[in-house]
């Protein structure tokens, strides 16, 4: 390798059109997922609002009752098939090759089938909302018998095209589980070793062997839920001998694990951007590391804990509750380390830090939430109430979202080449944090009251905190304005970013702002430390201040 | 150097810390005993169990949540980096003796939870023994419910889009308004005519899910006297959020004597909300999307009361 | 500057490390792949061991015989494609091919087979559990084994490209690869069906 042609020459500005395309380019890709994600996660979130208007009064009185089901049901499904996985496999396509020194996914034409895939089945479910009948209206989780009942009798209705596009989506994020655990295997720089790899991949690793072990549960499942909705089955038709409770089973050995698979890559956000802006390495990074796999076993485990109440034996209960608190200390030890990496640090207080840290905050709330839900005989009082409902928003909005808007603020200087405005994005961040807390609060209170979820109407006592809860969402429909406004004007115009903004320690860190389009080419360099070596001197790769000398001479040059 | 200098800091560093965490104790109690008022009145002997275990979680988390914001207010208070400062801080990379003790003692502590939790599971012993059963079963077919033919302290409930008909064994009778007698063990068997449902009391603190093909015994004994709902618990189709009931929780005179008034009373429609709702979007022209229809209203001796104030 | 774009065929050439993913890639769709079958057979177990009247009426169980015949011919073909195999490394390659296409008619047999048993049942996909699980099971395997010989067949097609089997074969594994998965699936399956009633 010649200091003359490493690192590459930054290509010509390439055109926008590639990302309307088929590039097989994992970091066009990853803002075609990213992009694709935040277009239905506004989708998903008129929904909310629409339900939120409903239930700021006790009364059915702004939409009917079967409109209102088929709302809910849609904004959950759209909130995790199409926002929240797709943005997770948007931030995996940028950072896993860039992370690892790859220069591009193990499969890349896969990469883009599995991309399509989502504005297909995307189409498909807002396409649902105009069949005769309207669209699936069983909640996210389609339980039959309801869901097979099918009024109107026709072969295509809404519920059978959810469970289509439930099982492309199934589809998709298999083929992503594929190349992502393939690169992450196979594709590493020389010298990382897997205890030099960082977390992000680490977590990613953990959520797409989760993927691949989960999801054809789910497929199974819905197979047979679709068999009997469509073609006269009975496995889970009690008058026919099926169990409707079998379906509960493989739909939650799935989304159970699903949930890990929507955290674990937040939580390697969390460990990546704190060490950075504290200016000290990640407390304890090998413990991190293999939480994460603990996290998966444990993962696999737990899922009869969204069943207590179902008809489960006792013993089955018991086990679950165990399985299930067992969880809490793989995820403290990873919380600790976070804490014990911000303890004794120079902290920098940037958008990127500021939505960890209100992320943290809401997902440590949101875990003792989780402990009482795992608790038998508190979750028989209030499961399939409001406090599940603002125990899982929590994790979701308050922690997994927060992460992923920092995630965005963090590398969006790397993979646009532009710096997005501070002052937006801490904006951006009180009102989503101030939002979050408001909507979903009180919804523990309510839960614990009585107040059941999914519901259209309630008994007038509930109105207090519906009332508090429906100005929070409305203030969270107001928080993506800047957000929206921020990323769209500093792609446009914001300032040039060099190839270092933040002075972080990484492989994509030693990349141009934005990569081309083989990230290291033919000389990815060698990797000689573990990551995070803040404070410590050592370089992370061979050779680094000469890379480092390069890429500022091509900045100056530009 | 003053050599008493470091010593006299560490006992101030000491000092403080104690009195913070004894003041995180001392709100984490007192939020342990406000857990009680998030909660409905208790109403069954298995309420002050629940409402105890609630509580005792209550304030540990508040410990455990009070002791994290603790630690990031002091960093975000005294770690800041000065304004032009883009230096490194102090690189600690870790220390095995803190991972152990933040793995260990939450291990103990949530392992104790949950053994704590097997015992209160096992005194509350709610579900009895579940059974399946035929659909169209030969008992059905002889004519009447199995519920004839049950011991006399079985109530039968009956799920149904959208209503709930309670059938009183031995005397014959039926209502859509739940009536008990206080501090008396009743077992209920659980049926439902078409999808699944969930029995939830919230001021028994008790729910079971309903599961058309199968019966399912289940037992809670009622401890305050009062009118409490019965809300549908699992999602159960259009009129799931109306598809509620009343439990009213009496003396035994009482529910004696509603007994004995009901038997006098004519098979007349049971509550359903669901129904009048129906009929009236009958009558609109874009009424919404497609909905199975209900369940004609249950034919009882009580239909109850449909708008008598409740207490949780 | 370097802008290829890295292939995902089974030529060798690929990212700049030169070394071809698609096996490992293969081999871990195959793990999840499992994981579905697994699905279905705790769902015939559960749905079996729960029921009240598992068959259906007018149907006394099932007839093992023919599929046992069925069974010996797609458990043999595993090794007539590992025969294949062992020519194919060795570069005799009508010797492979030979092989490689009886595996296929074998493979044809079984479904033919499967067929022809399909026709003379005398319950259907909607005669209650019992029926809905053993067409789910024994189809989605048929789907299995069509999908096996499809593959066969384009690997056979490629076996005439002068040169194709020079360094990389790695679509020649994975088709055998999946054709023992697909075997294995079938014995479990055979035993919960038809040995188990």
């Amino acid at each position: 390798m010649t200091i003359a042609t490493f690192p590459p020459e930054p290509p010509p500005p390439a055109s926008w059109t590639r990302y309307l395309g088929f590039s097989t380019d994992a970091k066009v890709i990853g803002i075609q997922y990213i992009v694709t994600a935040f277009f239905f996660f506004l989708i998903g979130g008129l929904l909310a609002m629409v339900i939120r208007g409903e239930l700021i009064t006790p009364a059915a009185d702004l939409v009917d009752r079967s409109v209102y089901n088929g709302i809910y049901t849609m904004h959950g499904t759209i909130m995790l098939f199409l926002f929240i996985f797709p943005v997770l496999n948007g931030l995996n396509n940028l950072l896993t090759p860039t992370m690892i020194g790859a220069p591009d996914m193990a499969f890349p034409r896969l990469n883009t089938a599995a991309f399509w895939l989502v504005p297909v089945f995307g189409l498909l479910l807002i396409g649902s909302f105009f069949v005769p009948g309207g669209p699936a209206t069983a909640g996210w989780w389609s339980y039959p018998p309801v869901s097979i009942q099918n009024p109107l009798g026709h072969l295509i209705n809404g519920e059978s095209m959810w469970i289509l596009a439930v099982a492309l989506s199934g589809v998709s994020s298999i083929m992503g589980a594929v190349n992502f655990v393939t690169t992450i295997l196979r594709m590493r720089a020389p010298g990382m070793t897997l205890f030099r790899m960082p977390v992000f991949c680490w977590t990613a690793l953990a959520a797409q062997s989760l993927q691949l072990i989960g999801l054809p549960a789910l497929t199974g499942g819905a197979v047979m839920l679709l068999m009997d909705l469509s073609f006269g089955t009975s496995f889970y038709r009690p008058e026919g001998g099926g169990d409707p409770v079998l379906y509960q089973h493989f739909f939650w050995f799935y989304s159970h694990p699903a949930v890990y698979v929507i955290i674990l890559p937040v939580f390697g956000i969390f460990s990546e951007l704190f060490p950075v802006y504290s200016r000290k390495p990640l407390f304890g990074y090998v413990y991190v590391s293999v939480a994460s796999f603990i996290i998966v076993g444990l993962g696999l485990v737990v899922w009869v804990h969204h069943m207590f109440p179902s008809g489960v034996a006792q013993w089955m209960r018991d086990l679950f509750m165990a399985t299930t608190m067992l969880i809490a200390v793989p995820t403290g030890v990873k919380v600790f380390a976070w804490l014990g990496t911000l303890w004794g640090g120079k902290l920098r207080l940037t958008t990127p830090m500021l939505f960890c840290i209100g992320g943290l905050v809401n997902f440590v709330f949101a875990g003792i939430t989780g402990v009482m839900l795992a608790t038998v005989p508190i979750d028989i009082h209030v499961s399939n109430t409001y406090f599940v409902v603002g125990h899982f928003h929590y994790v979701i909005y308050g922690a997994a979202v927060m992460g992923i808007f920092a995630a965005i603020y963090h590398w969006f200087p790397k993979f646009t080449g532009r710096m997005p405005y501070e002052g937006l994005g801490k904006l951006h961040c009180l009102l989503t944090f101030v939002g979050a807390n408001l909507n979903f609060l009180p919804m523990h209170p309510l839960g614990l009251m009585g107040m059941p979820r999914r519901v259209s109407s309630y008994d007038p006592e509930f109105a207090f905190w519906n009332v508090i809860a429906s100005l929070g969402a409305f203030l969270l429909g107001v928080s993506v304005i800047p957000f929206l406004l921020n990323m769209i004007s500093s792609w446009i115009r914001g300032p040039r970013a060099t190839y270092n903004p933040w002075n972080a320690i990484g492989l994509e860190w030693l990349l141009p702002s934005p990569p081309p389009e083989d990230n290291f080419g033919e000389e990815v360099p060698t990797v000689i430390s573990r990551p995070y070596g803040y404070g410590t001197g050592e370089p992370l790769v061979e050779n680094q201040s000469e890379i480092e000398k390069r890429l500022q001479l091509q900045e100056v040059l530009a | 150097m003053n050599s008493s200098a470091p010593s006299s800091i560490n006992r101030t560093a000491v000092l403080g810390l104690g009195l913070w965490v004894a003041l995180l104790v001392l709100l984490s109690h007192w939020m342990g005993r406000q857990a009680h008022h998030w909660l409905p009145v208790p109403a069954s002997n298995a309420a002050p169990l629940v409402d105890g275990l609630f509580s005792f979680e209550t304030a540990i988390g508040t410990f455990v949540f009070g002791a994290v914001l603790t630690v990031l207010v002091w960093v975000l208070l005294f770690n800041r980096a000065e304004k032009y400062d883009e230096s490194d801080a102090v690189p600690i990379e870790g220390n095995t003796r803190l991972e152990v003790i933040w793995t260990a003692i939450p291990f103990v502590l949530v392992m104790a939870i949950a053994v704590y939790t097997m015992r209160v599971n096992h005194r509350l012993g709610v579900l009895g023994p579940m059974e399946h059963i035929h659909a169209h079963s030969p008992l059905e077919m002889q004519g009447g419910y199995p519920a004839d033919r049950l011991p006399a302290e079985q109530i039968e409930v009956i799920a149904r889009q959208w209503s709930w008909e309670f059938r009183y064994p031995g005397r014959k009778i039926s209502s859509t308004e739940l009536h008990l007698p206080v501090d008396q063990p009743v077992t209920f068997r659980l049926n439902s005519d078409d999808v699944l449902h969930g029995f939830y009391i919230p001021a028994f603190r008790l729910k079971q899910d309903v599961i058309p093909g199968r019966a399912i015994d289940f037992n809670l004994t009622p401890t305050r006297e009062g009118r409490y709902r019965l809300r549908d618990s699992q999602f159960s189709g259009t009129w799931f959020a109306a598809n509620q009931a009343d439990v009213v929780v009496e003396s035994q005179e009482a529910y004696a004597a509603w007994l004995k008034q009901a038997a006098e009373q004519p098979l007349q429609n049971g509550l359903s909300v669901a129904v009048q709702e129906y009929a009236e979007r009958q009558q609109k022209r874009n009424p919404g999307w497609a909905t199975v229809p209900p369940a004609p209203p249950p034919q009882v001796n009580v239909p109850g009361s449909p708008n008598l104030p409740h207490d949780a | 500057m370097s802008s290829s774009l890295p292939a995902a065929t089974n030529e060798s050439a690929s990212t700049h490390a030169h070394v071809n993913h698609n096996l490992t890639g293969f081999i871990i769709f195959l793990c999840s792949e499992s994981v579905i079958f697994l699905a279905f057979f705790s769902g015939y177990a559960i749905l079996k061991t729960s029921a009240l009247d598992w068959l259906p009426p007018g149907v006394e169980g099932l007839e093992w015989r023919t599929p046992l015949v069925n069974t010996a011919v797609l458990i043999s073909s595993s090794g007539t494609i590992m025969l294949a195999e062992h020519f194919k490394v060795r570069e005799r390659l009508w010797l492979f091919r030979g092989f490689w296409l009886l595996t296929m008619l074998m493979g044809g047999y079984f479904l033919v087979g499967q067929a022809v048993e399909w026709h003379g049942l005398a319950f259907g996909f909607d005669s209650g559990t019992f029926g809905g699980t053993f067409y789910l099971l024994t189809g989605f395997h048929g789907l299995h084994v069509a999908t096996g010989i499809l593959l066969m067949t384009i690997m056979l097609i490629k076996s005439f490209i002068p040169g194709n089997y020079v360094g990389g074969e790695q679509g020649v594994q994975a088709t055998s690869l999946f054709w023992h998965f697909v075997d294995v699936i079938w014995i479990i399956l055979f035993l919960l069906i038809y040995v188990w009633q």
